[in-house]
């Protein structure tokens, strides 16, 4: 049976071939990987890039929010080498602060992919090293105003020329790493997954040739750009906006940042206009353009393919206004640490900007932030940690239902909080609880969901980096619903002082007894409480989801 | 010896045995009320006598049933104080990631019914808080109250150290006797609270039904004076004693799917097929599974429900997609003229409306009726005559009218909607993991597999077919291949190099004691037993481990270098790196315990010569393929009286007790030695 160029039957083949292939390269990343960013919070995407820096193909799960960058980091390369400056053999690494727009840590590996003896394509995964050098350790640090601090930066090196490793790039990253038993083992990781990715795309390329292989690519983001169209067409036609705010840069403590969007609607296509975010920050609460262009594309996307793998064609409905110098669009020397803490929000922003015209598709706010946690310091033996871990938080109530409780962020998929038993396997903590947190849920005919509550006791004297956003301006609710609570952290000292409630803070020193108990926030509330059934009410009741107290408070007496 | 298996699917409970010597098959229609009723019934039909059958194998679909339905024991569940909620919170993680609708998996036990108990225990299994028992009686008590029916207890760390679970399982047990209690590490000694609370829960949860419908079965089974043994088809691919499924009916989950899986790998051995998607469709759900070598991939855990949804269950299974379309899914229109089919069934009772007990859904089987494909005197080889009429109305009132089509385009309608969406789940296993499917063969089983399959292989392009003898009871016939088979795990975690050589013996000698125990409760003779011990390793500062295989506990504690370069390769193969200079962790101790079946009488009766059994004349009627207004001619053969090297074209039908092949136009079938058809497709050039 002959092939035509795109047969459908091998349309299907090259559709499911191409991400099966990136998920296969996430399964090898993931399951070498040394650190939890990678291997329980899924901190990174593996995806194809053609010659063009096109996103051929996306791994599925892992974090929404990387959608705009792998191409970035690969058409930075080309630029500098020109495609006939790579060989094979050659391994890209990539994490340079302006080029990428996300913290350092974010390191992205290529590998050029040769078929016939030219070069056909690139295969390349970004991951969140543990580490990447610089004034401080972990995440969640306010103190950096520029991104010199904040480590090294790699733009478009050859770690491994023609198969050879580069020994000089290799001992810079191997001396300038605060971890670099696990961060070495992780770029090993990530090597061998471009590489198995590269193996697999040859092998489709064997059987149907170049040619086919390509049309089908060129059919499949055609498919999925037409069925995104159909759904914008759906959308009335005007000018939508919205706005909230953060709470502060982390520095700055009384100045609020605003985040607003301006979305229009016109047949086909959709504008996302950031033209009134907020200027850049003296912080690391800042990232640069891919960042604010993946924040308009997940939005974009939930709205208009969610079921639809990730490919370029997704997005070409969707243009991004984004003037430089926003804190989305930030300028060198920006700090960029912080670079994903806001985009929860704009997510929800853009969404919110929309609901009037879609009033069954959106729902009431989620928690908004990334919401983690990192404590470090020294084992009784001396060694040192960095205990990392991502909480889940509410989601707002929906069209039709409550909110889901405890779950990650929008910019978070496939995410997983790490297990208690893990975490005390690893690190000298007893964590005393974790649950989902009461009353949290923002009232409404369909309730916001529950955040979580977990606290985690010190068996060692260590530091802690906290990071809470949108404490002043909580989850909102949509149609009448009301706002959720918010994230809030307190520290209860070993030696009897008074609590202390924490919002944001970096480098806090705490002793051996000391318990931090972090609170996230409640998902807003859908439509009128009012409209509330006395069964929802009575249930929520029954589990301890609500409280009576708060029950008389949000739905009146239920006589 | 005779040997019989019986597997109760949804709609069918299909038997197959060997009695003196010759293969006896019976199918008759699943009793959910009172499922031993269907095995009495699959027995006298294939009239086997209790009395003279050494072994009685047996799927069920009564677990997966249970929590797909959700209509399992009203379950509690003790966790340490502060942990509650970790069964309800799990993950945190939204596998839809741009689903702003997303769900996340929903508990089996109610908050309200989870009680926290004072205790605690570090990751060492050091007691940092000790167990109250007076805590535990009084919260045995208020189950009692409360007519609570199943208790799962999962505490922190309990892996490590099981002592507070034992006790708390010590005073449940002892203060409420017909309570079904499951403590976590008699399950699942491994880390990770969130998937050894789900795996806990899920087994209390189903424990009361499966508990009583087993003891109901061999209750039953030794008052007709059968004094065999009983042993359970289970998810790993292996067979359990009935008091092991009573404890751990957790562990049967997919035994009825996986028989037949097994079965197929035998059937793929047999014809030297290297790699295969064993298709099986029954009245419920069609499900799929690639076969390599003929072994199913066997994996660690998976999610009973949808992916995103639903609950984890962390022991080993054999790798299963399924859809809900079956012969019995029913079809519908929604308020905007949409046909949709399934994922409703309509099971045994009423069953479709061709069975003339009053249903007036159309569902799959009717359609085929309809459409000439299934022949009304022959269904379950003439045990039930079919009501054409019946199916036509059903057709005519649910489909036809609102659609204002004919009643043989809707039936059509119904046919091709549902061989498109159970050409998803055989996609599933192939091209999703980017086989092509061009390059495989498809063993078609289940009483409605071989009358969809060939339109299903054609949809995505696999070239052949092969419809095993019996097809229409093949999961029946794969329970009789099955080894027994007990999967043992104990996390234990160390550097490689630095362990402790007794405390490593200790481990290995526990897991081989607990595993000799159980072949002696089931009554499996240690000689012939495969004691395979693995270890869960991985490079110190990783997280995913790979299991190596190990002889003893010296390859871990002595010379390690063997250890070493398995693992090195290992990593190799499967992450395409390695780090030779490293070192390496252990964290899991493994044991799969193996005693393969004495007897190999299915497998040589699935390469005995065929012989045609009966004489029958070829027929023809007319069967609707892909145009409703052009039925075609067909050939009518009876599948009993065919021989070797016979070679029909399509089209045509071939009939046989207890399934249909249906046969397109152009495509072309031989029958082998053997007596299993191979099916060559005609595709358009």
């Amino acid at each position: 049976m002959p092939d035509t160029e795109a047969h459908p039957i091998t349309v299907e083949v090259v559709r499911n071939a191409i991400v099966a292939y990136a998920d296969e390269m996430a399964n090898a990343l993931c399951k070498a990987a040394y650190n939890m960013m990678i291997y329980e919070v899924r901190d990174y995407c593996c995806g194809l890039i053609d010659t063009q820096g096109r996103m051929i193909s996306q791994n599925r799960g892992g974090l929404p929010i990387f959608l705009a960058d792998l191409g970035v980091a690969v058409e930075d390369g080309i630029k500098r080498w020109g495609l006939d400056g790579f060989k094979p053999g050659d391994v890209m690494i990539m994490n340079h602060g302006q080029t990428c727009g996300q913290h350092l840590n974010n390191v992205v590996i290529y590998c050029p992919v040769f078929h016939g003896g030219e070069i056909v394509a690139f295969t390349a995964n970004r991951a969140h090293w543990v580490d990447i050098g610089g004034a401080r350790i972990g995440f969640g640090s306010s103190a950096t105003t520029e991104i010199y601090a904040e480590g090294l930066q790699m733009r478009s090196l050859k770690i491994f020329e023609q198969g050879r490793r580069n020994e000089t790039l290799w001992q810079i990253i191997q001396d300038n790493v605060r971890f670099p038993d696990s961060c070495l083992g992780d770029l090993r990781a990530q090597i061998a997954s471009c590489q198995l990715g590269a193996r697999r795309y040859c092998e489709l390329l064997d059987r149907y040739g170049r040619a086919t292989v390509e049309a089908c690519i060129g059919k499949i983001w055609d498919q999925a750009d037409s069925a995104v169209r159909h759904v914008v067409e759906s959308i009335r036609d005007g000018v939508y906006t919205a706005e909230c705010r953060l709470d502060n840069n982390g520095r700055d403590l009384d100045q609020p940042l605003r985040i607003k969007v301006r979305v229009e609607v016109k047949g086909a296509r959709l504008t996302v206009d950031f033209s009134e975010m907020n200027p850049q920050t003296q912080s690391p609460i800042n990232c640069g353009r891919s960042g604010g262009i993946a924040a308009a594309r997940v939005a974009f996307k939930c709205l208009t393919s969610p079921d639809l793998d990730v490919n370029e064609g997704c997005f070409r409905a969707l243009d991004v206004v984004l003037p430089e110098g926003t804190m989305l669009s930030a300028k060198p020397p920006a700090a960029l640490g912080l670079w994903s803490i806001a985009l929860p929000t704009v997510v929800d922003t853009i969404l919110k900007a929309l609901a009037p015209a879609l009033p069954d598709k959106i729902p009431a706010a989620h928690k908004g932030d990334m919401g983690g946690c990192s404590f470090y310091g020294a084992r009784e033996d001396g060694s040192r940690f960095l205990l990392m871990n991502i909480f889940g938080g509410g989601w707002g109530g929906r069209p039709h239902e409550d909110g889901e409780a405890a779950s990650v962020s929008v910019c978070q998929g496939d995410v997983r909080n790490t297990p208690v038993e893990l975490q005390e396997i690893r690190y000298p903590f007893l964590i005393e609880a974790h649950a989902l947190r009461e009353d949290s849920g923002g009232a409404g005919q369909y309730r916001g969901g529950l955040g979580v509550a977990l606290g985690y006791k010190c068996l060692v004297p260590c530091q802690v980096n906290i990071n809470f956003e949108r404490t002043k301006d909580p989850p909102w609710g949509l149609h009448g619903g009301a706002k959720g609570e918010a994230n809030y952290a307190i520290i209860r000292r070993a030696d009897g002082s008074p609590d202390e409630t924490v919002l944001k803070g970096t480098q806090i020193p705490l002793r051996a007894g000391d318990v931090v108990i972090f609170y996230t926030a409640g998902g807003g509330g859908y439509g009128d409480p009012e409209k509330r059934t006395r069964e929802a009410i009575m249930s929520d009741l029954a589990e301890g989801f609500l409280s009576a107290e708060a029950a008389r408070r949000d739905y009146g007496p239920l006589a | 010896m005779n040997i019989v298996g019986v597997d109760i699917g949804g709609t069918f409970t299909d038997l197959v045995g060997v009695i003196d010597g010759e293969v006896v098959t019976s199918k008759t229609s699943t009793v959910p009320a009172d499922p031993t009723a269907g095995v009495a019934e699959s027995l006298r039909l294939a009239n086997c006598d209790p009395r003279k059958l050494a072994e009685v194998l047996h799927g069920s679909t009564i677990a997966i049933n249970t929590v797909l339905e959700r209509k399992g024991a009203q379950t509690a569940l003790l966790t340490t104080r502060g942990f509650r909620d970790v069964y309800g919170i799990g993950r945190s993680n939204r596998i839809e990631a741009f689903n702003l609708f997303f769900h996340r998996p929903k508990p089996l036990t109610r908050r309200e019914m989870t009680f926290e108990v004072d205790e605690r225990l570090n990751a060492a299994g050091q007691v940092i808080r000790p167990l109250d028992e007076r805590q535990i009686e009084s919260i045995a008590r208020q189950l009692r109250e409360r007519r609570i029916e199943a208790v799962a207890v999962c505490f922190l760390h309990s892996y490590a150290n099981p002592a507070h679970e034992r006790l708390a399982g010590e005073v449940l047990r002892r203060s409420n006797p017909d309570m079904f209690v499951t403590l976590s590490h008699e399950i699942l000694r491994e880390f990770r609270e969130y998937e050894r609370t789900s795996t806990t829960v899920l087994n209390a949860y189903v424990g009361p039904r499966v508990r009583d419908y087993l003891g109901t079965l061999e209750t039953y089974l030794r008052r007709e004076n059968f004094d065999g043994k009983v042993h359970m088809m289970r998810s790993n691919g292996g067979v359990m004693s009935i008091r092991k499924a009573q404890e751990e009916p957790v562990s049967m989950m997919e035994s009825g799917p996986v028989a037949g899986m097994i079965g197929a790998g035998r059937l793929a051995s047999h014809l030297g097929i290297a790699r295969c998607i064993g298709f099986d469709m029954g009245g419920t759900t069609a499900k799929a599974s690639l076969i390599t070598d003929g072994m199913p991939a066997v994996e660690e855990g998976y999610v009973i429900g949808t992916p995103a949804s639903g609950q984890p269950m962390q022991l080993p299974v054999v790798d299963i997609v399924e859809v809900g379309a079956g012969g019995g899914s029913i079809a519908w229109v929604d308020p905007t003229g949409g046909l949709h089919v399934g994922p409703k069934s309509a099971g045994a009772d009423p069953g479709p409306a061709c069975y003339g007990k009053g249903s007036a859904d159309p569902v799959v089987t009717d359609a085929d009726l309809v459409l000439g494909r299934i022949n009304p005197d022959r269904f379950l080889n003439g045990g039930m005559k079919l009501d054409v009429a019946a199916a036509r109305k059903a057709v005519q009132e649910k489909v036809a009218k609102p659609l204002g089509l004919s009643i043989e385009e809707a039936a059509l309608g119904i046919a091709t909607i549902a061989d498109s969406a159970m050409s998803l789940a055989v996609r599933a296993v192939s091209v999703n993991k980017g086989v092509d499917p061009r390059d495989t063969t498809m063993i078609a089983f289940g009483g409605a597999g071989p009358l969809h399959a060939v339109n299903i292989a054609r949809q995505i392009f696999i070239p052949r077919v092969v419809v095993p003898k019996v097809p229409g009871t093949f999961s029946a016939l794969g329970m009789l291949m099955a080894s027994w088979r007990q999967d043992f795990v104990r996390t234990f975690i160390g550097r490689i190099g630095s362990l402790d050589a007794a405390a490593t013996r200790a481990v290995l000698a526990e897991l081989a004691g607990e595993g000799r125990a159980q072949l002696k409760r089931d009554g499996v003779s240690a000689q012939g037993a495969d004691f395979r011990f693995f270890a869960d390793l991985r490079y110190v500062g990783q997280e995913h481990t790979l299991p190596i295989r190990i002889d003893d506990a010296g390859m871990l504690t002595r010379d390690t270098s063997a250890l070493r370069d398995l693992f090195h390769v290992e990593h190799d193969k499967r992450y395409g790196q390695a780090a030779v200079d490293e070192q390496l962790e252990i964290v899991n101790l493994r044991l799969v315990l193996t005693s393969a079946r004495a007897d190999t009488i299915a497998e040589e009766w699935l390469a005995q010569k065929w012989w045609p059994a009966e004489q029958s004349a070829e027929t023809s009627r007319h069967v609707i393929y892909g145009d409703a207004a052009k039925p075609v001619e067909s050939r009518v053969l009876w599948r009993p009286a065919m021989k070797p090297g016979d070679v029909v074209v399509g089209p045509a039908v071939i009939e046989e007790p207890n399934s249909t092949i249906l046969i397109h136009p152009g495509d072309r079938v031989m029958m082998t030695p053997a007596g299993h058809l191979i099916i060559d497709l005609a595709f358009e050039a």
